[in-house]
């Protein structure tokens, strides 16, 4: 039997009852639309997220006090493990394959002009903080290059912050104290907007050394480091790992976290939450199938003459068999490429209404969904497949 | 080319065995007419049914045209039935979704023979039996000589050695059946189809060459006309 | 026709064709059993998580250092130019009578040793409130002493105590911390961890010493709780208050009540789940569209009996009610079998996971039988009017097939 006269005979078969074959690709079709929508709107949120975090720069890294594997929260405890200085921060500068290192420490505190405050993140960095991630500079400009550990009372303010506090006016060489210090204006930063609901705007950048004191402190919160290119990321995090064992006193105290391993993980997670969703939403995708088997049985009890009067002009069981099968595979096909279309088009129309919401439809899991509707359609079809391929052609012929 | 030899078929129904044909000794020539009658639950249809391969006997053999079709497999039997045999119904069974001349393609289908071969086939035969111009009708648009007539040309589009007939002019009025049979009988004649026909209607059944009655199970009489009334005109 | 007929009827009918009705209800079955094994899941989580709230005590007050703008954020790592000091702690406590129990929290991360071993280990410095406050309990000896704020003792956490002293008594060992040496005074019960807090992995050391220990001057956090849970939002008001007059008149810390937390986490939890079984629930439109399909076939196939039906005085009306319920029969039976079933899933993994408190809420099992029932009358209905519409005289004529 060739292919072509298959596909033929499962059309006439499906267009010989348009309701029942209608009602049957339905539910196929919403089955599949439902797995398309959601894995858009899953694949969307992945890559939105994603994108949040490396707009920061790649090749970024950041180093915290304490093994995270003690307390699962790192940085923001310290304790008797070897503090982060500013003199560790130097040392890695000078690693080749660090192009720039970001002492930090920060806090929260009241920032304050012309009897206006507001409490804000304060991040207490260096002059490479703006570049190591990914900041710019709109007005006046960042952080002197000085020596770090000579805190000058110098402060950057985020937009927002600027807004905040003088409204239009000129914020350069004025004076804003911070937590009751007095510091001046010398930049504004481009806005960056949110990051994961955090207001990055909303903040004041001064040096590390100035900071340490405002917060009481005589370490660092974190180091982040920037090496030249993705490449040598692994053998420089190997070298800054070892050289802060050496000044740690052979000690490991300290967790390196490079950004892509971050992504990693956070790439893993985000796909396994999006493929329980598909999981869920493909259930519908299963009572779909269950809905073909009843069909195709029904389908395969009417026509039991017409399979006793193929067996009598000569087709062989596998014949029959396939037969059924096309059928019940065609049904399914042709439910999937319209759910696929109109899960697409939903996600359009969602993302149309809710430009928030961000959607992204792959094209391999279109392919899928389809691979994915004809497999189903294949294993539906496979019981009343074989019943029709068992019959005894006497008997069926002798049916009314 | 037909040679049944002790050929037995027992059923099983309701727990106990009801034995449909006995020991039937029969051998059927290349080209032969021959009706089967008998009253109902005289083993007619049964006999029919392995005579066309869609039935194995109990006991006994059947040979058809030399080969043992007992030691056939259920595919190979398939194959015989698809070249060799081709079947008449009392219920004619075509395919209602299909046209005429999709109906006398199944076979071809199930053949897989080369479709661009197909068309010329499929006309001849319609054109054999005076449905050319109703081919691409539905079996619902047209009258029961009608659909019996396309169950003829589907039944022939594969060239088979022997026509088996069941019934075939059960389900027709009087006009319609006469020249169901008279096509029958002219395939029969001019192409030297062997053709074997079940039937009720002494009528019909005594238009054949060669009479075998059956009864119980048994062949009780096997006659051959002196002059076959079916060379002759009507 | 009377309703027992009518059931009878209709339930002959669905017997005549068991394999196609058992199919059309599986479908139920399968949609009705994920939604009720979702919102299960998804009450478990929340009945786990307000009971681990409530294991805290429900009239609890957080305090911590530093504030900010920005709407929802914390000072998680708040640092502010006032300490939080004891002495805050002491004010607070003599100025607001309704506080019944406070508790100043230092916390560090350290490595403790013992003779010859040694681990990482999180040290908590508090007071002797904390036991109370946290429902913590202790297996053997005793919590930190009441009053004493500075001195040399430690009570080791359950699996701080294994790790360091195997299955020996660990009572009036000594336990190194950096430069300090503590004696251990109790070890504390397992608990596992509680709300991010895992206490068996703690050592709780005076607060004063911890200060010293990691050179601190600002506490992490104050717990205060509640006389009475109607004060709550009075009390952290008069606590904001306090700390503001003592830090010059500078609001720098946030005072989170536990019923805003928790409040957070349930409005969280209950949309998840609604969305997730909202999800699953489409799989019920599928299933509904499968019987609508089976009951047209059903129609169709009996075209001459309902012409019978007609011809003998059966009205349209009647005849509908015939099929919507043998529709509603099938669905309902879905979505019985489908709850027994996710009823049953869900005490399987009860009985596996007993900590995680999986049933289904009151309100999932009363939408999902109604839901399953309107299904079927909803689906149904199609067929069950072009039943009724037959012609009774075509109907009887026409040929089967």
């Amino acid at each position: 039997m060739i292919a072509e006269d298959v596909l033929r005979q499962a059309l006439r078969a499906v267009r010989g009852h348009r309701t029942r074959s209608s009602l049957t690709m339905l539910g196929i079709m919403i089955g599949i639309a439902s797995v398309i929508l959601l894995t858009s709107i899953g694949e969307g949120t992945r890559i939105y997220i994603l994108s949040e975090f490396t707009q920061f720069g790649t090749n970024l890294a950041s180093i915290n006090p304490g093994r995270v594997e003690t307390t699962g929260m790192h940085g923001a405890i310290g304790g008797t493990v070897h503090p982060l200085t500013i003199e560790d921060a130097e040392a890695i500068r000078r690693i080749p394959g660090v192009v720039a290192t970001v002492p930090t420490t920060m806090g929260a505190a009241a920032v304050e002009h012309a009897g206006r405050t507001r409490n804000v993140f304060v991040y207490g960095v260096t002059s490479e903080g703006a570049r190591a991630w990914g900041m710019g500079v709109r007005v006046g400009r960042f952080l002197p290059a000085a020596d770090p550990s000579v805190g000058a009372a110098v402060a950057v303010l985020g937009p927002k912050l600027k807004l905040e506090l003088f409204g239009d006016a000129n914020p350069l060489g004025e004076h804003v104290r911070i937590g009751g210090q007095r510091f001046l204006v010398i930049g504004i930063m481009e806005p960056k907007g949110q990051f994961l609901g955090f207001d990055i705007d909303d903040a004041v950048y001064i040096p590390v050394a100035t900071a340490m004191p405002l917060f009481n402190r005589s370490d660092l919160h974190e180091i982040d480091f920037v090496t030249s290119n993705a490449m040598v990321t692994d053998s420089v995090v190997a070298r800054v790992k070892a050289l802060l064992i050496d000044r740690h006193g052979g000690e490991e105290d300290f967790t390196i976290t490079t950004q892509t391993g971050m992504l990693e993980s956070l790439d893993r997670i985000l796909r396994i939450v999006s493929l329980a969703v598909t999981g869920i939403a493909a259930i519908s995708l299963l009572v779909g199938a269950i809905g073909i088997l009843t069909m195709m049985w029904i389908s395969v009890n009417e026509r039991t003459s017409e399979i006793g009067l193929a067996k009598a002009i000569g087709a062989t069981r596998r014949q029959i068999l396939w037969l059924y099968l096309s059928e019940a595979a065609l049904l399914s096909s042709m439910g999937g490429l319209l759910g696929i279309a109109g899960g697409w088009g939903v996600a359009a129309l969602i993302h149309l209404l809710l430009p928030a919401l961000p959607v992204h439809t792959p094209k391999e899991y279109a392919f899928l969904a389809l691979v994915v509707s004809v497999a189903v359609g294949l294993l539906s079809g496979i019981l009343p497949a074989r019943r029709a391929a068992a019959m005894d052609p006497i008997e069926a012929l002798a049916a009314e | 080319m037909i040679l049944l030899s002790g050929v037995s078929r027992t059923f099983e129904v309701g727990g106990r065995p009801v034995r449909a044909l006995r020991g039937i000794d029969l051998e059927i020539e290349a080209g032969e007419y021959v009706s089967i009658m008998g009253p109902s639950g005289s083993g007619k249809s049964t006999l029919l049914n392995i005579l066309g391969c869609l039935d194995r006997p109990t006991d006994g053999s059947y040979r058809l045209d030399g080969q043992e079709t007992s030691r056939l497999s259920e595919d190979e039997l398939s194959i015989v039935r698809r070249h060799k045999i081709g079947f008449i119904f009392q219920f004619f069974h075509l395919v209602p979704r299909l046209s005429a001349a999709e109906n006398v393609e199944l076979p071809m289908i199930f053949a897989g023979i080369d479709p661009g071969l197909r068309r010329e086939r499929i006309s001849v035969s319609l054109a054999s039996v005076g449905l050319t111009d109703r081919a691409h009708h539905r079996p619902d648009q047209l009258s029961g000589g009608e659909r019996q007539r396309v169950a003829m040309a589907r039944a022939m589009v594969m060239q088979p050695a022997i026509l088996l007939a069941d019934e075939p002019t059960g389900n027709l009025d009087s006009a319609s059946g006469g020249e169901v049979v008279a096509l029958l009988e002219t395939m029969n004649r001019e192409r030297g189809l062997t053709l074997v026909v079940v039937t009720h209607d002494p009528g019909i059944g005594g238009r054949a060459g060669r009479r075998i009655r059956l009864a119980d199970g048994a062949l009780v009489e096997d006659k051959r006309a002196e002059a076959s009334p079916a060379s002759g005109s009507r | 026709m009377r309703s027992r007929d009518l059931l009878r009827f209709s339930s002959g009918a669905l017997r005549g064709h068991r394999l196609r009705t058992f199919l059309s209800l599986l479908g139920v079955a399968i949609g009705v059993a994920s939604v009720i094994m979702l919102t299960s899941l998804g009450e478990g989580a929340r009945l786990y998580v307000t009971g681990e709230f409530a294991s805290l005590g429900s009239n609890l007050l957080i305090v911590l250092p530093g504030k900010t703008e920005t709407a929802g954020a914390m000072p998680f790592m708040g640092s502010a130019p006032h300490d939080l000091t004891l002495e805050d702690v002491k004010d607070l406590r003599r100025r607001i009578p309704e506080i019944r129990r406070i508790a100043p929290v230092v916390m560090g991360t350290a490595t403790a040793e013992a003779p010859g071993r040694s681990r990482d280990a999180t040290i908590i410095g508090t007071t002797h409130e904390v036991l109370e406050l946290r429902k913590l309990k202790m297996a053997v000896g005793r919590f930190l002493p009441p009053g004493e704020t500075d001195a040399p003792v430690c009570v080791l956490g359950a699996k701080i105590a294994s790790d360091l002293f195997g299955n020996g008594n660990p009572l009036g060992e000594t336990v190194r911390i950096g430069e300090t040496r503590l004696r251990v005074i109790g070890t504390m019960a397992p608990r596992g961890t509680s709300i991010g807090m895992n206490f068996d992995e703690v050592i709780e050391i005076p607060v004063e010493t911890s200060m010293r220990m990691f050179d601190r001057s600002t506490l992490f956090r104050v717990l205060v709780e509640v006389a009475s849970h109607e004060r709550i939002e009075g009390v952290r008001r008069e606590v904001i208050e306090v700390i503001k007059e003592r830090h010059d008149g500078v609001e720098d810390v946030t005072v989170i009540t536990q019923d805003a937390v928790l409040e957070t986490f349930n409005q969280i939890l209950m949309i998840l789940t609604a969305a997730l079984a909202g999800i699953a629930a489409i799989s019920l439109t599928v299933a509904g569209i499968g019987i609508m399909n089976v009951m047209l076939v059903s129609v169709s196939e009996r075209t001459r009996e309902i012409g019978l039906l007609k011809a003998l005085g059966v009205s349209g009306r009647q005849i509908v009610a015939v099929f919507l319920l043998e529709a509603a029969i099938i669905s309902a039976s879905g979505g019985v079998l489908g709850l027994g079933a996710g009823l049953g899933a869900g005490q399987a993994l009860r009985r596996i996971v007993p900590e995680f408190p999986v049933q289904p809420p009151v309100w999932a099992v009363a939408a999902a039988l109604a839901v399953s029932v309107s299904i079927g009358l909803l689906f149904g209905s199609l067929p069950a009017r072009r039943a009724a519409r037959l012609d009774p005289v075509e109907a009887l004529m026409r040929k089967r097939g």
